[in-house]
């Protein structure tokens, strides 16, 4: 099994007082898509950065394929990037800079003519050789700097936020060509964003992070279902935090002497309960018991297409969003209304700060 | 906001009639008096000489060659320069510093520096004194009265056009750029040729060109370190103007000085953004 192709081992990079990674330690896996997922000065791209070469740790090891990395120079390297804001070369056309890399390897004339065509024709760029970037849009050029990354074959591909300039829609499709190159090169991915949706769409597994460490890494599933702390359950998805009140033997209770939760505090002493608005039901709660219902008061809704969104406000005050499954319950509510709300007690999760 | 036809009229009008004033009518009374005798009469008889006459064709020549060596060596020392101030200055402060003491040339006067040069680079001067202390070489150069002086001290004040012009192409350089040439595979040294150079070559331009042509019109600092060993059309336009007050010769002179030098730097440019487009 080669569950530790890329090994990062308590990385850590402090600049002057400012700690960019915090001792950093993961695995990934060959052929994985691994997103790095998290706001911006998370440290995030300092680890892409150390991983290509172009950030020296303060200390801890990066090995690929057994070989540590630390002292090899970026065009030493057995990966490729493809930078934030593309940095094509200016001065070169297309084809000469897909051609830039085979170049520097010494491949065979004919041969390199072979593999920058074969390239372009799988980013559809095909026919666009002689242009320069400055007469490309911003998605063409994308295309052109993954292909320059990629006529390369590294064995690990890093992405750092290469969709971001992109507007919604080109993205949406830049994803899913992506996720098939991904598929098709057979490459590891370790792709760098602030966008949770893309990393939940494209990646097998996603690491978050939060000021220099990882705060979780899981699948997209298990860290959207399971997420560990307030932050990742707040990061990744739509998430009502509604805070309680634990008591002295573990249980839990929605406010002092209120309703009691079927929950544990556990020895963290958690008191956040997580729900996700999508697992929360509107009316009373389905006869077989194992669920959680509490009151609360609608205090607005809105129609967004696929079903309805409500904002209810609960007997302490806070205020949940709910988006049921089924709209008929929820089109008779209306503003001002008393209802039930209820969820399968094991969609709900307790969470430490 | 947008300006009428009268405001458009009075902000080009001092332009306008600055360069009318001072460039045009001037150049147009210098080809107006080339063509002339002293008389008034009219006469191709100044270019005819300058054409036959192959002792200004060897000066001009000699003029031209050192203009290309001072351009040569700010540029070699120049984007030296300009790099390192670039990439290896990490602070603000020594930065600053660095370029006040490369255009601190500009601010002293012509007359003095020239002089200064002559006294450091004479027989027993500290360069000649050092060359042979540090066993370089055995006996004394003449580096004074030179051509050599006079490409060392145009090299010296003309430095900073260069230095300026490179460096604020090389700090505008997106450096991802770098970057990504390193991460496709380019040693520090190939990036460098293949990526920062080429696309510094605006700088090395427009640098070389500054050079050039104040090389070439330089008229103290020549006349000075040339101890009246050699000439150069600057010297040669003077001597027709205050010497043999021949004004008419002298406006030739001055107005074959003015085109080979066009001829040149058209030339030159020419080739340059052929190669660019090539090499591109």
């Amino acid at each position: 099994m080669s569950d530790d192709f890329i090994v990062v081992d308590r990385l850590a990079k402090q600049y002057g007082p400012v700690t960019a990674l915090a001792g950093v330690s993961f695995n990934v896996r060959r052929g994985e898509f691994l997103s790095m997922l998290g706001p911006s000065g998370c440290g995030k791209t300092t680890l892409l950065r150390a991983i290509a070469g172009f950030v020296e740790p303060s200390s801890g090891e990066i090995r690929i394929d057994g070989k540590v990395m630390n002292a090899e120079p970026p065009n030493r390297r057995p990966v490729n990037t493809v930078f934030q804001n593309y940095a094509l070369f200016p001065h070169m056309t297309v084809w000469e800079n897909v051609a830039f890399g085979p170049r520097r390897r010494g491949v065979p004339r004919a041969e390199m003519a072979r593999q920058v065509d074969e390239v372009l024709a799988m980013v559809g760029m095909e026919g666009f050789g002689d242009r320069y970037p400055r007469a490309l849009s911003g998605g063409q050029q994308q295309r052109v700097a993954l292909a320059r990354a990629i006529v390369n074959r590294p064995r690990v591909l890093l992405l750092d936020e290469p969709l971001g300039a992109l507007d919604l829609k080109l993205r949406k499709r830049m994803q899913v060509e992506l996720k098939r190159l991904h598929e098709r090169l057979g490459l590891t991915f370790i792709y760098v964003t602030h966008d949770q949706e893309e990393a939940l769409a494209m990646s097998d597994r996603i690491a978050v992070m939060k000021d220099g460490e990882i705060a979780q890494l899981g699948t997209g599933e298990e860290i959207y279902r399971d997420p560990v702390s307030r932050y990742v359950a707040d990061f990744i998805g739509e998430a009502n935090l509604i805070d309680c009140v634990a008591e002295a033997g573990g249980g839990v209770r929605l406010a002092s002497g209120g309703l009691a939760l079927p929950y544990s505090s556990g020895a963290a002493g958690a008191t956040t309960l997580m729900v996700r608005p999508e697992d929360i039901q509107v009316g009373d709660p389905r006869a077989d018991g194992g669920v959680v219902s509490v009151s609360a008061t609608v205090r607005d809704k809105i129609f967004i297409g696929q079903s309805w969104r409500i904002f209810a406000v609960l007997e302490t005050g806070q205020e949940i969003t709910v988006q049921p499954g089924s709209s008929d319950e929820a089109e008779r509510l209306a503003r001002g209304a008393v209802t039930a709300l209820w969820w399968p007690r094991e969609r709900g999760r307790l969470l430490a700060q | 906001m947008r300006i009428g036809r009268f405001e458009t009229i009075l902000l080009l009008g001092g332009p306008v009639l600055f360069l009318l004033v001072f460039f045009i009518a001037p150049f147009l009374l210098m080809t107006v008096a080339s063509l002339q005798q002293k008389s008034g009469t009219w006469t191709a008889a100044h270019y005819v000489k300058l054409a036959t006459d192959d002792y200004y064709w060897k000066i001009l020549i000699e003029t031209f060659k050192i203009g290309l060596w001072v351009a040569l060596v700010t540029f070699v020392m120049g984007y030296a320069l300009a790099y390192y101030i670039t990439f290896h200055v990490k602070s603000q402060l020594v930065r600053r510093v660095i370029y006040i003491v490369v255009v601190t040339p500009l601010f002293t006067s012509n007359i003095v520096r020239s002089f200064a040069w002559i006294v450091m680079l004479g027989r027993q001067g500290i360069v000649n004194e050092t060359l042979q202390a540090t066993g370089i070489t055995s006996s004394p150069l003449s580096l004074v009265y030179s051509k050599a002086g006079v490409v060392i001290g145009l090299s010296y004040v003309l430095l900073p056009f260069m230095v300026l012009t490179v460096s604020s192409i090389l700090q505008n350089l997106n450096r991802s750029l770098l970057e990504a040439a390193r991460d496709l595979g380019a040693s520090p040294l190939i990036a460098f040729l293949k990526i920062t150079f080429p696309l510094s070559l605006p700088g090395v331009i427009a640098g070389s060109l500054m050079v050039f042509t104040l090389t070439v019109s330089a008229y103290v600092t020549p006349s000075v370190m040339s101890g009246g060993r050699f000439n150069v059309m600057s010297m040669l336009i003077y001597q027709q103007y205050m010497v043999f007050f021949d004004y008419n010769f002298g406006a030739a002179l001055g107005i074959l000085l003015m085109i080979t030098t066009l001829l040149v730097i058209g030339a030159y440019v020419m080739a340059l953004e052929r190669r660019a487009r090539a090499a591109g």
